[in-house]
């Protein structure tokens, strides 16, 4: 599973950071449902390499085995692709990351980041039409076509280049480089616009397809640490801003405006509920704050127990560690205590505060609420000496 | 001319020092900065080229090779400092922060052995916090589990104090199930024999 970072990029059809076609016309399928590799050697190839690939993801310990939550995301893809939803073998990786990609043979990834950052299933269900545009256009393919035809008329011209002036060289491989990158740029946004147009066929909303980018864009602006942006060498997706931009023009125009009020669907609130816990608990271990702050933001209004979502601003305070975060960390353990639906580290965690502050009373009695509702913790000791301290 | 032996020479001296990979730690008493350790039996220390990610007064010893086991031994740690280093500047590495109670620190170390293995490519959880004391210092303990992408699931037994306002650790990881059964006994006895010199 080990591929130059480059070469990934460039062979899996990813959202991860990024997207042409009129208005007027659809955007066909370029292949049947339950298409295999035609007799072609170079995809026979491809399909062989992607096979392998497959085998070594299914031994990957990310992998989510949570039944309900596997079936959740399976249904949106089958609605999403309709009579293609047979050709897709569909991975939950447990990654706090944004991502999502697939490949020619149907294998499709999707990371649990994805699903914090999402505000409703239509917004899931973009990002799921996304791929299956990618399979159904057959950019895999295509790109790793382009990628070795270019490369081997590239090296024809290095070499004759090299031959005439003495010197080696890199000039026409790193154009074919470019040009391949820019290729991959049309081929996003072609998925981002046909992903919408079978959001619309299965009677999901399509301008999920740019409020998926506009979220992305408020948790960028909201980070503390911004992400390395890609250099022009390995921009491989369009940013987000002209992926709004292109998406919301070609939808408004073929599908009308967005409704005013947007509602997050209950299957969506109730499965962010249920696994809210372990997902949020990765988000929290990337340290990016500023970021888990916005999402955290983002649960509150679209109705997350609000009792877990305060005791993870608690968790985001407390990690931040900035002037003041202290006494906000207490508050909003506080806040989750009083809604009654706090998780009982939330009453551990206040109790760490108070000892800090040296209120001892205070930390006594949460540390003991702690281990009256966790009796077994795996952390006893460490409470139980500070309550003998 | 001379000036470009004084130049060329060190460079030399460093490059040849730069292509020892491992070198042999003896049983008995051994420092790392402010923290002293006594194995029981002989390590192999890995160089600084091995572990890029190690800070630069912290040592990794292994028995069985770096994929499979590390002892890292992170003396000092001053507060506003990450207990590892890297190069990415985006990397948001978790601080340490000279306040930080138990339960705080043992995040600290889940988050950056997260980073360690590349941010999404690991799930770390820890449990079983408790005190310890070390020599006349009181400290804690606590296991670690990863799950990794790629790569066999780790299991790891961390040691901590806190010293005028310094993070002292001594970690172990291994790989599940042989490497990280095979060495843990002698490994938290090693982590018990943590003395730090105040």
């Amino acid at each position: 599973m080990k591929y130059p970072r480059l070469l990934v990029c460039l062979l899996l059809g990813g959202a991860g950071n990024a997207i042409a076609a009129s208005t007027d016309d659809e955007i066909q399928h370029k292949i049947p449902p339950g298409y295999e590799a035609s007799e072609a050697r170079d995809e026979q190839g491809l399909w062989m390499e992607l096979r392998d690939y497959e085998l070594a993801l299914n031994k990957s310990a990310l992998l989510v085995k949570d039944p309900e939550l596997n079936n959740y995301i399976n249904g949106i893809v089958c609605r999403v692709a309709g009579d293609y939803c047979n050709d897709f073998r569909v991975y939950l990786v447990r990654n706090s990351g944004f991502n999502a990609s697939m490949t020619a043979t149907g294998m499709m990834q999707i990371w649990t980041g994805l699903i914090v950052r999402s505000k409703s299933s239509d917004e899931i269900a973009a990002v799921i039409g996304h791929e299956i545009a990618h399979y159904t256009r057959m950019h895999t393919l295509e790109r790793f076509r382009k990628i070795k035809s270019g490369s081997a008329a590239g090296s024809i011209i290095d070499i004759g280049i090299g031959i005439l002036t003495g010197v080696p060289s890199p000039l026409a491989q790193s154009m074919v480089a470019l040009n391949a990158l820019a290729f991959n740029r049309e081929q996003e946004q072609e998925a981002d616009l046909l992903g919408a147009q079978l959001l619309a066929e299965a009677s999901l909303d399509p301008h999920a397809t740019y409020r998926v980018w506009e979220n992305i864009i408020a948790e960028e602006s909201a980070a503390a640490v911004k992400r390395r942006k890609p250099g022009m060498f390995s921009q491989t997706h369009p940013n987000a801003q002209t992926r709004v931009d292109v998406a919301k023009d070609w939808v408004n125009d073929r599908y009308g405006p967005p409704d005013q009020n947007i509602i997050a669907d209950d299957a969506f609130v109730a499965i962010l509920n249920k696994h809210y816990q372990t997902l949020m608990e990765d988000q929290i271990d990337t340290n990016r704050y500023g970021r888990t702050e916005e999402l955290l933001q983002r649960h509150l209004e679209i109705g997350v127990e609000p009792g877990v979502v305060y005791y993870f601003y608690g968790e985001m305070f407390r990690q931040r560690g900035g002037t003041g975060d202290r006494q906000l960390a207490i508050s909003a353990y506080r806040h989750s205590i009083e809604t009654g639906a706090a998780p009982p580290d939330a009453f551990r965690n206040l109790g760490y505060l108070h000892l800090k502050d040296k209120d001892i009373q205070a930390a006594r009695t949460n540390f003991k609420k702690f281990l009256d509702l966790e009796p077994n913790a795996s952390d006893k000791a460490m409470i139980e000496f500070y309550l003998e301290d | 001319m001379k000036k470009t032996v004084w130049f060329v020479a060190p460079l030399f001296v460093l490059s040849l020092s730069g292509c020892e990979t491992y070198s042999l730690v003896q049983p008995g008493s051994n420092q790392v900065g402010a923290v002293t350790v006594t194995p029981q039996k002989s390590w192999n220390s890995a160089s600084a080229m091995l572990t890029p990610s190690a800070r630069r007064d912290s040592k990794t010893w292994t028995q069985d090779g770096l994929l499979l086991d590390r002892l890292m031994i992170i003396p000092d740690v001053p507060d506003g400092e990450a207990i590892f280093k890297s190069r990415d500047k985006s990397a948001a590495l978790p601080v340490f922060r000279a306040d930080m109670l138990p339960n705080e620190i043992e995040e600290l170390v889940e988050s950056s052995m997260a980073k360690m293995y590349g941010e999404g490519n690991a799930v770390l959880s820890t449990e079983n916090l408790r005190p310890q004391k070390f020599g006349q210092h009181q400290g804690f303990m606590f296991e670690i589990d990863a799950a990794v992408s790629d790569s066999p699931d780790y299991r790891g037994i961390v040691g901590a104090i806190v010293i005028a306002d310094r993070l002292n650790l001594v970690a172990f990881i291994a790989a599940l199930p042989h490497y990280f059964d095979k060495h843990r006994e002698a490994v938290e006895r090693l982590i018990k024999t943590t003395v730090v010199r105040e």
